[in-house]
């Protein structure tokens, strides 16, 4: 036995000795990837639902240029995937991403090529430019990344149903509560929540916040200025009323079984995004539903529509075919071909001039066009400040009969905290 | 007095030392230094790629201002604890059942190993499903509420992971205590009915001794393995709801890769390494004793 | 003839047989059942779960065959996984067998013995990204490096699975075939290795579950879609498609029966093996 202990104190006083040595070794190792095919280019998507309409404009390319081909990753954890990559410095030649903070940790390690010259830059409308320069490093105001499609976040509702029951899209807080309490007298279910996926708990977060909350509170939260607790409590209190209106186990359903249920007409409302629709069109053809901004505000000139960029493409730093990867990127950009993307996906277009046509989406085309827009709040958030794991905890309190305040209180606390935590750099 | 003087050492093959030594290099070099650069980066800011400083200890004192990693400890050894005691005194009932006079002995034995054969991410999407749909349909038709909602979505969400825990996990344990007990020789439970120790008592005061080299290894590897747990919980809560089912590995994993806290998380997994390394030895040296004590 | 049959029945315990084999309908069997239902229907006959199918669908293996691109994903993971074994199996044996007789001589393979076994310890986790970045240096994110990475990888495990059984083996036969003559090698090969049989069942079993099952470091190397594994593959097609729940559970179902198929087969041979080696 204690020959054993010495042994093992020995070993571990190797192990320790050895850190030393290979400190030497923590540096990056250099650039060592090449791409050898001739010219293929490495088109990396962040995004799993889009691959099928980005293979048909893909293909599209790799018809006119013969010389080339384009080929589509788009694996499962696909931001982790893309920052071991980064570890590995195997980046691809073209990346396809959200404008969130993973974005963000590309655009600030340097890994993008500024396309700030390049003539489609000008046919970008300046909102959504606008929001991709904001995560930018340092704010810096250069198209590391083109805003390609945007979304929409908000209440979809299922517009049979509202005819059924005679609604109104409501335009204020007061209105919403009133359409909610009606479907409820109804005996019709107002609002579906699928809160399994921690995920989905922030979108009704990502509508209410940008409606209340003060102008300036990205910035001042990042500089210590101001805090959740001081100015985010009526969100809260809006959020969690929301809930009055869930149904049971809303917490146990999962985003796809809701989806299911909300496209057979199981509850009038679902508060997410158009990234959905396919889903609901999937599960039921003939389902009839259209989107409107979630008014939490009761002046209704605050009451934007949550949109944000839901797909940018930027070109890396270097790829050996930066040249033919700025001309998909510029191909890409074409009206017609935007206008295939933005079809397949009930997307918005973030060109000037391409237009979603879809009735699904109507409620908050205006809204969109007119720049009536928030982005989504969680894009700016340090991106290890995992809000959605927060929501879902507020939402497992609730159910669980927790006191509101009590509940809200130590949310916004929380949120506090764990901003602080995850805002280091 | 055996022939340890007639016995001189013999010098040992050099083939030997080669072997073991190009493993050892090889290990050294696709493991331990990535072990190494794992250390060196816990006490650093590396964000998984870009420049990096050391930043000494910061990361492991912020370990201790961090709720969420206090959270996930916490989860984890509640987790571990009950996963371990229900699997082995499951496994064990299982094994004395299987090892009773029973009809189609092998099929049945057969039939029970066969979770151990399953990959835990498939019986996770399945079990998933069966949270999800099946218990919940099955407690709306039958009337009862408890049943009636998804568990994976209340504050008792551990206990659907423990449950696919123990689904797989007791296969291999029931496996070994039934080696066990068949090792018993049968004279002991003469020699002992004649004693007049039978049923309860006899499991007590022999069987269960006769059995604590399974039981060692059963507790050694379902607690190591317990407390690494992952591939279920990513199968079917991704921690959640909140962060109520985080493990370690699982915040380690998401918030190392997904939040940008590489560096931060590194010192995470070194302490977890730690942890499992105490808790292993602790564990081996007390049932080792009992077993000395025993034997 | 009659009363042999009777005393047989009376030695029987009925009920504990009974039990176990409601166990095995309720709890076994009845999550594979519901698999293969859902697997086997049209997602409009889903109202109730477990009843049998009003219309036989087997359409959903074809699509997920195809969608996943079964062959190619089943080729990387079968090739992963039998290489790794055949390797393994040759070179980890010889190594714990190199470690366990002369740990008493010398002191290198006393510390080399603790040196894997302390490695058993360290979570997975920790060595990942650093990994990751070595293996792009070294060419590994390859259905060939990730095999050998496997196989180093498996050492501590069957160094301790093997020594065990090696311990048990009296010295006193290699002596006697040392005097015979046999190098090393030919003791190890004619002589060791026979015995440990049951060892190395125990070990081509942990190190094929393994590897047929593991999906963590496929996902994080190999990027490539045409090198991925059928688990990683069941991963990605989970998240893409879990809409179609009997789309993903045929996908699930196609990846369960090759292993399922092995163990119908081999069945006696893994539990057996798995036993032996792990009690030692």
């Amino acid at each position: 036995m204690k020959k054993r202990k010495f042994v093992s104190l020995l070993l571990v006083g190797t192990l320790v000795a050895g850190m030393a040595t290979v400190t030497g070794c923590g540096s990056s190792d250099g650039k060592s990837s090449s791409k050898n095919g001739k010219t293929e280019l490495e088109l990396f998507s962040t995004k799993a639902e889009n691959k099928e309409v980005v293979q048909q404009l893909v293909d599209k390319f790799n018809e006119s240029h013969e010389d080339v081909t384009i080929k589509i990753t788009a694996p499962a954890d696909a931001g982790t995937v893309l920052k071991t990559r980064m570890a590995k410095n195997d980046m691809p030649d073209i990346v396809m991403m959200g404008g969130d903070n993973n974005y963000t940790e590309v655009e600030s390690a340097g890994m993008l090529v500024d396309l700030s010259d390049q003539d489609y830059v000008s046919d970008i409308q300046d909102s959504y430019m606008q929001m991709v320069y904001d995560v930018n490093k340092d704010k810096e105001e250069k198209a590391y990344g083109i805003p390609y499609a945007t979304n929409a976040s908000g209440v979809i509702y299922n517009v049979d149903k509202f005819e059924e029951l005679g609604l109104e899209v409501p335009k204020t807080w007061d209105e919403f509560i009133a359409v909610l309490d009606k479907i409820k007298a109804a005996g019709e279910q107002p609002l579906l929540m699928t809160y399994k996926d921690a995920w989905t708990s922030l979108c009704p977060w990502n509508s209410i916040a940008p409606d209340l909350q003060p102008d300036n509170f990205t910035d001042d939260r990042k500089a210590g200025k101001t805090t959740f607790a001081k100015t985010h409590e009526e969100i809260a209190e809006k959020y969690l009323t929301l809930l009055d209106y869930a149904q049971d186990d809303f917490m146990g359903l999962t985003y796809d079984d809701g989806n299911k249920k909300f496209a057979n007409g199981e509850a009038v409302m679902i508060i997410n995004g158009n990234w959905a629709i396919n889903q609901y069109k999937n599960s039921n053809p003939d389902v009839n539903v259209n989107m409107f901004a979630l008014p939490a505000s009761d002046d209704e000139s605050k009451n934007y529509v949550t949109s944000g960029v839901d797909v940018l493409l930027g070109v890396c730093e270097g790829s050996e075919n930066e040249e033919m990867a700025k001309e998909f990127v510029s191909f890409m950009m074409e009206p017609e071909n935007a206008q295939t993307y933005i079809d397949d996906q009930f997307a918005f277009s973030a060109i000037k001039g391409v237009e979603q046509n879809n009735e699904t989406v109507a409620g908050v085309k205006e809204d969109i066009a007119n720049g009536k827009v928030a982005n989504f709040p969680d894009h700016y958030y340090p991106s290890g400040f995992d809000l959605s794991a927060l929501t879902s905890e507020l939402c497992l309190n609730y159910s669980n009969g927790m006191d509101n305040q009590k509940n809200i209180t130590q949310f916004l606390k929380q949120c506090d905290e764990k901003y602080d935590i995850a805002n280091v750099d | 007095m055996k022939n340890k003087t007639a016995h001189k050492k013999p010098a040992v093959n050099k083939i030997y030392y080669i072997y073991v030594g190009i493993l050892a290099v090889l290990f050294f070099v696709f493991h331990t230094i990535p072990f190494l650069r794992g250390v060196l980066y816990s006490f650093t800011d590396w964000k998984g790629y870009g420049n990096w400083n050391f930043v000494g200890l910061r990361n492991y004192l912020h370990m201790f201002s961090d709720a969420d990693t206090g959270n996930a400890y916490l989860f984890t050894f509640k987790f571990a604890i009950i996963a371990t005691i229900l699997v082995n005194v499951i496994s064990l009932v299982l094994a004395c059942a299987l090892n009773a006079k029973i009809k189609f002995k092998n099929t049945i034995k057969a039939f029970y190993f066969l979770p151990y054969m399953l990959g835990s991410l498939i019986v996770g999407f399945i079990f998933n499903y069966i949270f999800a749909n099946l218990i919940p349909d099955l407690g709306k038709s039958l009337g009862i509420s408890v049943l009636s909602s998804n568990i994976l979505g209340t504050n008792h969400a551990i206990w659907g992971i423990i449950a696919v825990a123990v689904w797989t996990g007791c296969a291999f344990n029931t496996l070994i205590y039934i080696s066990g007990l068949q090792s018993i020789d049968t004279d002991v439970y003469e020699a002992a009915a004649l004693d007049g120790a039978t049923g309860i008592r006899r499991f007590t005061k022999i069987t269960f001794p006769l059995l604590a080299p399974s039981f060692t290894i059963n507790m050694v590897l379902s607690a190591k393995g317990y407390l690494m747990v992952y591939d279920q919980i990513m199968a079917m809560t991704e921690g959640g709801p909140g962060t109520s089912t985080t493990s370690i590995a699982v915040l380690i994993y998401k918030k190392g890769f997904g939040g940008g806290q590489f560096a931060y998380q590194s010192a995470n997994a070194v302490t977890l390494f730690i942890v499992v390394v105490l808790i292993s030895i602790f564990q081996l040296r007390i049932l080792e004793k009992r077993e000395e004590k025993l034997g | 003839m009659r009363r042999q049959i009777v005393k047989a029945k009376e030695h029987y315990n009925w009920p504990v047989t009974i039990l176990l084999i409601v166990g095995i309908v309720l709890v076994i069997l009845l999550p594979l059942y519901m698999a293969l239902m859902i697997a086997i229907k049209d997602p409009s006959d889903m109202n109730n779960i477990l009843a049998l199918p009003t219309k036989l669908r087997l359409q959903n293996f074809v699509d997920a065959w195809k969608m996943t691109n079964f062959p190619r994903k089943f080729f990387n993971t079968a090739f992963i996984t039998v290489v790794n074994l055949v390797f393994t199996l040759i070179t980890n044996s010889f190594a714990a067998y190199a470690i366990t007789r002369n740990r008493k001589k010398s002191k290198f393979f006393s510390i080399m013995y603790y040196y894997f076994i302390s490695a058993m310890f360290i979570p997975f986790q920790v060595i990942m990204l650093p990994l990751v970045v070595q293996a792009n240096t070294f060419h590994l994110d390859n259905i060939y490096g990730i095999t050998f990475l496997y196989i180093i990888f498996g050492l501590p495990m069957n160094t301790f699975l093997y020594t065990g059984a090696i311990k048990a083996i009296p010295e006193a036969l290699d002596e006697a075939a040392m005097i015979d003559g046999a190098n090393p090698i030919q003791i190890f090969t004619k002589v060791i290795f026979p015995i440990l049989k049951p060892t190395t069942a125990t070990v081509a079993i942990l190190s094929f579950m393994w590897t047929w099952n593991d999906f963590t470091m496929p996902l994080v190397l190999l990027s490539d879609e045409s090198q991925q594994t059928l688990q990683l593959a069941q991963y990605v097609f989970k998240k893409q498609f879990s809409v179609d729940y009997n789309l993903a559970f045929a996908s699930y179902l196609l990846v369960l029966i090759p292993v399922l198929v092995v163990y119908l087969f081999c069945q006696k041979w893994i539990m057996n093996g798995v036993v032996a080696g792990a009690v030692k």
